[in-house]
């Protein structure tokens, strides 16, 4: 990456004996639409903490846009974040809480109050400046919380879990918004959340945290399709998981022992090393006979079907021993044409390239 | 066993009697038409009011009572707010401890700080003046200023105050333009109780001032020479403030309550 906007290196944070974050290295480019994704107490909340300057690392260097920013108090870095609870000053409008900033540095209030009009036009609250914060609703004060931290023109905006508190419509919503402003504006964003398909949805990249450590990152269909550790796989959604032990190695290809018997897949693990393979629930496939590159489950009896809207929920057993439990998820139309119901016997398949093979 | 609605009804009175017949004697007397203020009730008249108006010992005392309770509870709401402001946002070592030693004055009685104070004026060869006064009251206001605006310092003000750093505003920004404002409602009920304090506080201005003496001070001097319906107006007049102040807390503590609850 040439020239990034953030450079943390060997950041560290213990509170005692407990470690929040542990030597994070991390570079984010101008631009970037960065997402924060990990359970509660992994660490991304006090990441986001020590690149605002609320929270001062144990260890580590933090550069912003070629400056030490380390030592610097949140007043004088180039960050502004938007707080999860919001934080908006109840005592002033709306228009008053976004030009806050500019009265901070002093901007003339002709200009001040321009600024915040544009601000509030850009997150859809044009004609909202008079009103006092208590007579918004949650969304809009998510939205004006917003447009105060981007009033100041900042160069790294950090979002702090900002669409936890709205219900699931809204929220959709607001994540479509958030990305069309953050392409609009072209500021970089840095935004915490324990959703994954939120991350999803609004990331540019994901980075996944566990335990003050960065399980796995980069842009959301890899890091969901070829996972990099154990805990992404199962962090980012719903898979199966198998056992399997390393036979041996040919460039990029390993051959494993695995309870779906011999098989080649891309890896790098060494003979002999124990690993856990992993398939996405959708990349089951019901069988036609004629694949080539395909694994082939052989049938599998249906155990439980729920309908989910665009696709059938399925758990299948494959007989043998042991049986083996597949969890999958089958597009309708597909499902419509097997007629498929509990107790049916299927044909299961899934393409070599999809297992992905993990440190166990 | 409950007892019955009637033992309930006549208890309710008996003590609401107790506590109130004084005031209203109090009050009643003070527009007597007479010299004495005992019963029987001679006839309305206002010119007890009129006595206490033309007296310029009470008018001075009146005077410096609103003087010391206006500044001494300025004094200690100002210091009440730093005290709270920088325990529950610097967090210093011991935070505890000074919690504890800032609540500490208002365990000892009146007496004592008065004495305490009068001793230790003494010493240093600092006369008894309103301003000796006005230090006492705050020594006995502080902790409960104190108090009522640690309560209202909450996480969620702390996030608020992070925002306003976070916009750049520096750490005297952020306290008058952000925490003072959301602390409002808190702040006047602070003041308000000091000033009710001190308003009436008899012990600690009696023993500190000498020339300059409050009202209260006042009205203990002319109790000496015996009983008027003069006394009965000046009583009238300072329960009438008390009560005043006492409604104004209630309603901004209200308030303070609604707007964070």
């Amino acid at each position: 990456m040439a020239d990034p906007l953030v450079w943390l290196t060997g950041v560290t944070k213990h509170y005692d004996a407990v470690v929040a974050v542990a030597d994070v290295d991390l570079e984010i480019a101008h631009g970037e639409f960065v997402v924060l994704l990990g359970p509660s107490g992994s660490g991304k909340t006090t990441l986001l903490s020590v690149l605002g300057g609320f929270t001062q690392p144990s260890a580590g260097r933090i550069l912003i846009d070629g400056r030490d920013v380390t030592a610097l108090p949140p007043a004088r870095r180039p960050t502004a974040t938007v707080f999860q609870d919001y934080a908006l000053f109840p005592h002033m409008s709306v228009a008053g809480n976004v030009a806050f900033g500019l009265r901070m540095r002093r901007r003339p209030r002709a200009e001040a109050r321009r600024r915040a009009e544009e601000m509030l036009r850009l997150v859809g609250l044009e004609g909202y400046g008079g009103r006092g914060v208590h007579e918004l609703s949650g969304g809009q004060r998510q939205r004006v919380a917003l447009a105060r931290a981007l009033a100041v023109e900042p160069k790294l905006l950090l979002l702090d879990e900002p669409l936890g508190a709205l219900d699931l419509a809204l929220r959709r919503q607001m994540q479509e918004e958030l990305v069309r402003i953050q392409k609009r504006l072209g500021t970089t964003f840095v935004h915490v959340t324990h959703d994954q398909e939120e991350a999803m949805s609004v990331a540019d990249r994901i980075i996944v945290l566990n335990q003050g450590r960065i399980e796995d990152m980069g842009p959301p269909a890899r890091v969901y399709l070829k996972p990099a550790s154990l805990f992404a796989a199962t962090f980012m959604g719903e898979s199966n998981l198998f056992e399997a032990m390393v036979r041996e190695r040919s460039g990029a290809e390993i051959r494993v022992e695995s309870p779906l018997g011999a098989i080649t897949l891309p890896g790098s693990a060494a003979p002999g090393e124990r690993v856990t393979l992993c398939i996405r629930p959708e990349q089951f496939r019901l069988a036609a006979a004629d694949e080539h590159d395909a694994l082939r489950f052989g049938r599998a009896r249906l155990t439980q079907i729920s309908f989910q809207g665009s696709y059938l929920r399925c758990r299948a057993v494959v007989e043998g021993t042991p049986p083996l439990e597949l969890l999958m998820r089958l597009p309708i139309g597909a499902a419509a044409e097997a007629a498929i119901e509990v107790g049916a016997m299927v044909d299961v398949a899934v393409c070599h390239g999809d297992i992905v093979a993990l440190p166990a | 066993m409950r007892p019955g609605p009637w033992i309930c009804a006549f208890y309710l009175a008996a003590v609401a009697v107790f506590i109130f017949l004084p005031i209203v004697v109090l009050v009643e007397f003070s527009f007597q038409d007479g010299l004495i203020p005992v019963p029987p009730f001679k006839g309305f008249s206002l010119r007890w009011y009129a006595a206490l108006f033309a007296d310029r010992k009470l008018l001075d005392g009146l005077w410096n009572s609103l003087l010391v309770a206006v500044l001494s509870s300025l004094v200690a709401t100002a210091l009440g707010l730093l005290a709270a402001y920088g325990l529950a946002r610097r967090r210093p070592r011991f935070a505890g401890a000074i919690q504890y030693f800032l609540m500490a004055p208002i365990t000892v009685s009146y007496l004592i700080v008065g004495m305490g104070l009068l001793i230790g004026f003494n010493a240093l060869g600092f006369g008894k003046s309103l301003l000796a006064v006005g230090i006492g009251h705050v020594v006995i206001n502080l902790p409960l200023a104190f108090a009522i605006v640690y309560s209202q310092l909450g996480e969620h003000q702390a996030n608020i105050e992070r925002a306003a750093h976070d916009l750049g505003a520096s750490d005297l920004q952020a306290l008058l333009l952000v925490t003072v404002p959301m602390l409002w409602p808190a702040l006047l009920a602070a003041f308000f109780i000091s000033a009710t304090l001190s308003w009436d506080e008899f012990v600690i201005a009696f023993l500190l001032t000498r020339f300059d003496v409050t009202l209260p001070v006042v009205i203990w001097n002319m109790l000496r020479s015996g009983l008027s319906p003069k006394l009965n107006a000046v009583g009238t007049l300072v329960f009438g403030v008390s009560i005043m102040l006492v409604f104004a807390v209630e309603f901004l503590l209200s308030r303070a309550r609604r707007k964070n609850g």
